[in-house]
């Protein structure tokens, strides 16, 4: 049977008279604005950098120092054909100016209250550094560094401080030297921190952030990987196939019970435990002064970040010890504690 | 033509999209710091509570209770959230954040304000000043060596040790040497300046000839849109007198004419707009 095609589009083409129509009212116009919206579009992207560029900071550091003086250092693009730049400071008592162009020639600046009008003849890019003492302030034992930043700035904060408050999000945190070190956005910050306890940081465990989409690459990743060390530790557990008798395993497991201290000795030497790490101390002694930190999880419903950094604190305050058995953390009771200064 | 705009279109709804793809891994980054963050903050105020109050929470006064167990919950809900509800955990966060804040402040009034001793606060201060001082002189280092000047900074090497083994030990003042020490530290930033000064002359120079050849091209367009006579007139002169300095090498003084051409130029330009 032969098959006959029809062209729908040629179908549709046809004017009543079987003329073919064409319409093209609108192609010139199309022609010509296709490449003016596409320039515009293309101008104004590159415009925006350029506009944005002068006068605002490329990068922008501030370091608090223990008495709340503030280093600033920053490196601002300055328009090359201009014979000077005013800087806005971000106070009034400086201290220790000092501003160098690209090749390190040290600019003449005179400072006028808040501002410093810097010669720059012709520099295109200039760094600036100084003490200030106008940004952090102090309330009893609570000090408040505050600033409204015209850009994204990294702050690092003084050696043993802590943050209390502060009143928008970070965009990153490092530790430089045992000192916090936050990335910060554009605008006005408040940031609260104390000096008095050393702070301890945590090495949080990091959040799964994967996307649902990736769940499937990665468990398949990590099937082979598993199975891969499944195999290895069953070979070497067939090799090393050293049975320890019966008998042993219960002397030690006794010895083990006989040397735990009660809680309520525990909560002696150590007062300023938390309610909550009480329970978790209860618990650990009631199973014989170890557990698996998966155990403490699922009996106090607790996530994984929660119950880990429970479990960090305890093993800082010298209550437990945090073993590795079997790829999983092992809780145990210390015997050796002392008593809290 | 319409291939190129096509292309064009494509670059830029790709270049679009490629930077929001960026933008969302940099968020999600930042999670972690959230949990670091108020985790850190909960376990201080923990204590400082503790220490001020004790660890029976019932003898704690009942807005600061109140006031914890609120940031506490926030804290413990940013972990739950995450990784799948972002913008509630940064909600939490900011209301932890605020918690603790309003805590502070209340355990920061006048009460507790005697549990920081004015020796600390002095002797911080010191330290700090050092450190400012240290930073400063490292910072002028740098620029000495980049000019291969001889400037020694031997003295004030000495002088910040010294006042730093004063401030440690608390025995004898360490306010004479570090006066000591500003004093060389402001001759050896003279010093830098001046062997650094004929680089920047020329620098100076060769800026201001530049300007002064586009200032010259400006007055004759002004001069054409009838601008004022008098003040073209003016103009040159300051532009005659910039010459004459620079050629003196008095290079302060030109940058002083040089400042009062530009604003000339600027009123000029104002009149013929």
């Amino acid at each position: 049977m032969e098959q006959q095609f029809v062209p729908i589009h040629r179908k549709e083409s046809l004017g009543e008279d079987g003329m073919l129509f064409v319409r093209n009212d609108g192609v010139i116009d199309t022609m010509v604005k296709v490449p003016l919206l596409v320039a515009s579009v293309i101008i104004v992207a590159a415009i925006i950098p350029i506009q944005s560029s002068f006068s605002s900071p490329r990068t922008l550091d501030l370091i608090i120092y223990p008495d709340g003086s503030t280093h600033v250092s920053t490196e601002i693009d300055v328009d090359s054909l201009a014979s000077d730049y005013e800087l806005e400071l971000f106070g009034n008592t400086i201290d220790n100016l000092v501003v160098v162009d690209e090749n390190e020639f040290l600019l003449d600046a005179d400072v006028l209250d808040d501002y410093a009008l810097i010669g720059t003849f012709g520099s295109s890019v200039i760094s600036v550094e100084y003490d200030i003492h106008d940004l952090v302030s102090k309330q009893g034992r609570v000090w408040t560094f505050s600033l409204d930043a015209p850009s994204d700035f990294t702050l690092l904060l003084p050696k043993n401080s802590a943050i209390v408050g502060m009143t928008n999000l970070p965009i990153d945190m490092k530790l430089i030297n045992e000192q916090n070190q936050l990335t910060l956005s554009r605008g006005q910050t408040e940031i609260d921190y104390l000096f008095s306890t050393p702070t301890i940081f945590d090495p949080i465990e990091p959040i799964d952030t994967t996307s649902k989409s990736d769940y499937l690459l990665y468990s398949i990743i990590g099937g082979v990987v598993a199975a891969i060390v499944g195999v290895i530790i069953a070979i070497t557990k067939t090799k090393q196939k050293t049975v320890k008798p019966v008998e042993e395993i219960q002397t030690i497991q006794t010895k083990q019970k006989d040397e735990i201290i009660d809680t309520e000795t525990i909560f002696k030497l150590k007062p300023d435990i938390r309610e909550d790490d009480k329970e978790i101390v209860k618990f650990i002694s009631n199973n014989g002064g170890q557990v698996l930190e998966s155990e403490l999880r699922k009996k106090f419903l607790q996530p994984r970040t929660t119950m880990w950094r429970a479990v960090k604190r305890l093993e800082r305050n010298g209550i437990i010890e945090i073993e590795k058995k079997d790829l999983q953390n092992l809780v145990k009771l210390r015997n050796d504690m002392e008593e809290e200064e | 033509m319409k291939t190129l705009a096509i292309f064009t279109i494509f670059v830029l709804i790709f270049g679009t999209a490629s930077t929001s793809l960026v933008s969302d891994a940099y968020a999600q980054n930042d999670l972690n710091i959230l949990v670091r963050i108020a985790g850190q903050a909960d376990t201080q105020i923990n204590n400082q509570l503790t220490t001020s109050y004790g660890a029976d929470r019932t003898q704690w006064p009942s807005d600061i209770e109140s006031l914890y167990v609120k940031g506490h919950a926030a804290v413990e809900s940013i972990s739950n959230s995450l990784p799948d509800n972002p913008e509630q955990a940064k909600k939490d966060f900011l209301i932890a954040m605020k918690s603790f804040r309003e805590i502070s402040k209340i355990l920061s009034e006048p009460v507790t304000e005697s549990k920081v001793t004015s020796s600390d606060v002095s002797d911080k201060h010191l330290s700090s000043q050092l450190d400012r001082i240290e930073k400063y002189v490292k910072t002028l280092k740098t620029i000495s060596e980049k000019h291969g000047s001889d400037v020694d900074f031997v003295q004030v090497d000495i002088l910040i040790r010294e006042a730093r083994v004063q401030v440690d030990n608390g025995v004898e003042d360490p306010s004479e040497t570090i006066d000591q020490l500003k004093r060389l530290i402001n001759s050896i930033q003279k010093e830098i300046r001046e062997y650094t000064s004929h680089g920047a002359s020329d620098r100076v120079k060769q800026f201001v000839n530049k300007q002064l050849d586009n200032i010259e091209r400006k007055l004759v367009k002004a001069l054409d849109a009838d601008a004022d006579q008098t003040q073209i007139d003016n103009a040159y002169q300051l532009i005659d007198e910039i010459r004459n300095l620079i050629s003196e090498n008095q290079i302060d003084n030109a940058k002083f004419v040089f400042h009062e051409l530009n604003k000339l130029l600027k009123n000029i330009e104002r009149s013929v707009r």
